[in-house]
């Protein structure tokens, strides 16, 4: 075990509120597991010395840091300070049929159904998703009423500033037939450590829209989970778009617990530098009818490495699932590297699932071609090789955050440098 | 050498492609509105000069100096090089799924207007001058939807780098064997278009192997690039007479500044 793991163990059994017993497994839990190294295959390509080494601690102060402004976008605000939940920024009026509490503001008998929804949905594999169940200390309750579709969209904002380690949790609920968007986004400054999980309990045809930003760069370390539970005729679609730093995981699981159900999850990461960035999707078809799309596309320059691993388990009774995982990756630079490996795991005999993932490299003579006309590297760079990533930006439900990240990434692609 | 009225001085070029020597000791000199031929064997480095003049990777300069209307074009971006007047039709011109050829001119067009200071000129305008050039260059208006030189013929690739000579309205044009693989028709085509862009201001470099395309394209002076430096000048003459006699003579060529004097 490493100090950093034994200091937040330590540290977890401080903590003594309504989570305890949750608290208390997790430690439990933590305390048998081995400090993943290179020869822990879910780690394997994501080498845990950032964390081992980081200054990031927790940090108390008041600090004055805000959600960014998007343009068209007026979302329910949910916000995180330091891993502190900020009700001053938080949004307080809220439409019917939507309730956002703290978990240590609810009566007994609340506390007592939201301790069961705990960790119910995110896998115990995840180790720092057990280090969030034991510590993170305001964790939100979000929950939509049957039938009711809440227009607005949340946004859950986790700010950090230099320095601050912060561990947030948010247990998201859409009772039966109601619709939800879900904004998760990370800012943070400096040298930081976060751990920012969510999980989406999706009742009979409930429809989650969802999106996750995770666009710190440099010495931030941001580890974190989104784990989505369907049931019988629910649909969700997530978007995630990732930059890398010198640590960004993510790990999603999306489980199909009811028929019907149909998930759609569509990546884009872009890294530069010496940056990682690691996303671990995981998808569970335990029941028949079920269809899941996930595309994964990513852009590696310089010496920036990702990682995909895409796993996709259909169970014996998961009859009739369609299921198709595709991911792309264009490579800019020689000492660029990907880490590509999708994993299907088939045990029902009638299913449709394909996979194909493809490793590109930049075309330099179309690149130069363009520049003795008189286009920019860059212009012409992005006119190149962005339609891959524009396509799925295109396939984002919200046009306001289409429009928001479009820009960014656009701005990060043509900084890129071809080697 | 630095005439103030030339648009090009190539004074001493040494360049190398993967640490081979090519261009080894060229000097030339372009004046506005003149048409220069430059000829040779396979292997003498005609496509390299182009390449070198334009900026490519991977070739390096290894000496000498470049003026292009007494700007430094070796210490310029490719793509400021463009803006700056230069025009390299490739002898082999890329195919690029994806994007538009109505797209690639647009955003060319843009670029060097935006470069000089223009205005950036509207779609609907650069559609109507785009089909203009289209018509000159006899390519259906079609091709200006597909994608830039996919799955064009050789011709049509040609001609597709003429439509651009058009719209960008170079000041130097290096024509890289842009007779090579085309039929009589086609390159009476592609000449005539080339014909038709002469003028005061602007000024050719027209790279062949053959003769041929210079009964079209009639050429001010004429040079023999052999072993990365011009061995040999003179007038349209010059390529009859190699055509007559081929380029088997440089084999034993006597030294360069007997040639040159």
């Amino acid at each position: 075990m490493s100090e950093w793991l034994e200091s937040a163990i330590a540290r977890a059994q401080h903590l003594d509120d309504w989570l305890a017993p949750k608290r208390a497994h997790a430690v439990e839990l933590l305390a048998q597991t081995k400090w993943p190294t290179r020869k822990t295959e879910a780690w394997r390509y994501t080498p845990l010395r950032p964390v081992e080494r980081t200054t990031a601690g927790k940090i108390s102060d008041d600090v004055s840091l805000s959600p960014e402004t998007i343009a068209d976008l007026t979302p329910i605000e949910l916000v995180f300070v330091n891993g502190q939940f900020d009700a001053s920024q938080s949004t307080k009026e809220l439409p019917a049929g939507l309730s956002i509490s703290l978990g240590q503001d609810l009566d007994a008998a609340q506390q007592a159904s939201a301790l069961t929804a705990f960790a119910a949905i995110k896998p115990e594999r995840h180790l720092f998703g057990l280090v969030n169940d034991a510590l993170a200390e305001d964790v939100v309750l979000v929950s939509v009423a049957e039938e009711v579709e809440i227009t607005q969209p949340i946004r859950i904002s986790s700010l950090l500033s230099q320095g601050a380690e912060s561990h947030t949790r948010v247990q998201v609920s859409l009772a039966k037939g109601s619709r939800l968007t879900v904004i998760e986004d990370i800012q943070s400054q400096g040298e930081t450590l976060s751990t920012a999980f969510v999980e989406y309990d999706i009742a009979a045809n409930a429809y989650l829209e969802h999106y996750r930003f995770a666009l710190q760069t440099g010495t931030n370390l941001a580890i974190g989970g989104s784990h989505f539970n369907l049931s019988d005729k629910s649909k969700m679609h997530s978007s995630i778009v990732g930059f890398g730093s010198d640590l960004s995981r993510l790990d999603t699981d999306i489980i199909h617990a009811g028929e019907f159900a149909d998930a759609k999850l569509n990546a884009i990461y872009l890294l530069d530098g010496k940056e990682l960035f690691d996303l671990h999707a995981t998808v569970e078809h335990a029941m028949p009818n079920g269809t899941t799309e996930e595309n994964v596309r990513c852009i590696v320059a310089d010496r920036a490495r990702a990682v995909f691993n895409g796993r996709i388990h259909i169970h014996p009774d998961a009859q009739k699932t369609l299921a198709a995982l595709n991911n792309r990756n264009l490579l800019m630079s020689d000492k660029a590297e990907i880490n590509t490996k999708p994993e299907l795991e088939i045990y029902a005999d009638d299913v449709r699932c394909a996979h194909g993932a493809t490793v590109a490299e930049i075309d330099k003579q179309a690149l130069y071609y363009l520049q003795t006309r008189g286009v920019s590297r860059s212009k012409a760079q992005v006119m190149l090789n962005f339609g891959f990533i524009n396509e799925l930006i295109d396939l984002m439900p919200n046009a306001a955050l289409a429009e928001w990240v479009r820009p960014i990434i656009r701005e990060r692609f043509a900084q890129m440098e071809v080697k | 050498m630095s005439n103030t009225n030339s648009l090009l001085t190539i004074k001493d070029l040494y360049a190398s492609v993967e640490d081979k020597q090519i261009i080894k000791g060229l000097n030339l000199e372009i004046k506005p509105g003149e048409v220069h031929a430059i000829m040779g064997p396979n292997g003498a480095g005609k496509s390299t000069l182009g390449y070198v003049l334009s900026g490519r990777e991977g070739y390096s300069v290894d000496g000498g100096n470049v003026a292009l209307a007494g700007q430094d074009l070796l210490e310029m971006e490719t793509e400021d090089r463009a803006r700056a007047g230069l025009f390299l039709a490739f002898q082999y011109p890329v195919e690029i799924p994806g994007v538009s050829n109505l797209e690639f001119l647009k955003a060319s067009v843009d670029a060097q207007r935006e470069a000089r200071g223009e205005e950036a000129i509207t779609s609907a305008e650069f559609l109507k001058e785009a089909k203009a050039a289209c018509k000159q260059v006899n390519l259906p208006v079609s091709f200006l939807k597909r994608g830039v030189n996919e799955g064009f013929s050789g011709g049509e690739k040609k001609r597709n780098e003429l439509m651009q000579m058009l719209l960008l309205k170079p000041t130097l044009c290096i024509l890289d064997e842009t007779d090579s693989g085309l039929d009589i028709d086609a390159l009476q085509v592609v000449a005539e278009g080339v014909n038709s862009q002469r003028s005061a201001d602007r000024s050719f470099i027209v790279v062949t192997h053959y003769q041929r395309l210079l009964d079209y394209i009639k050429p001010d002076f004429v040079h023999v690039l052999s072993d990365g430096k011009i061995v040999k000048s003179g007038d349209a003459s010059l390529a009859h007479e190699l055509e007559a006699q081929g380029y088997a003579w440089l084999q034993t060529a006597p030294a360069e500044d007997e040639l040159e004097g």
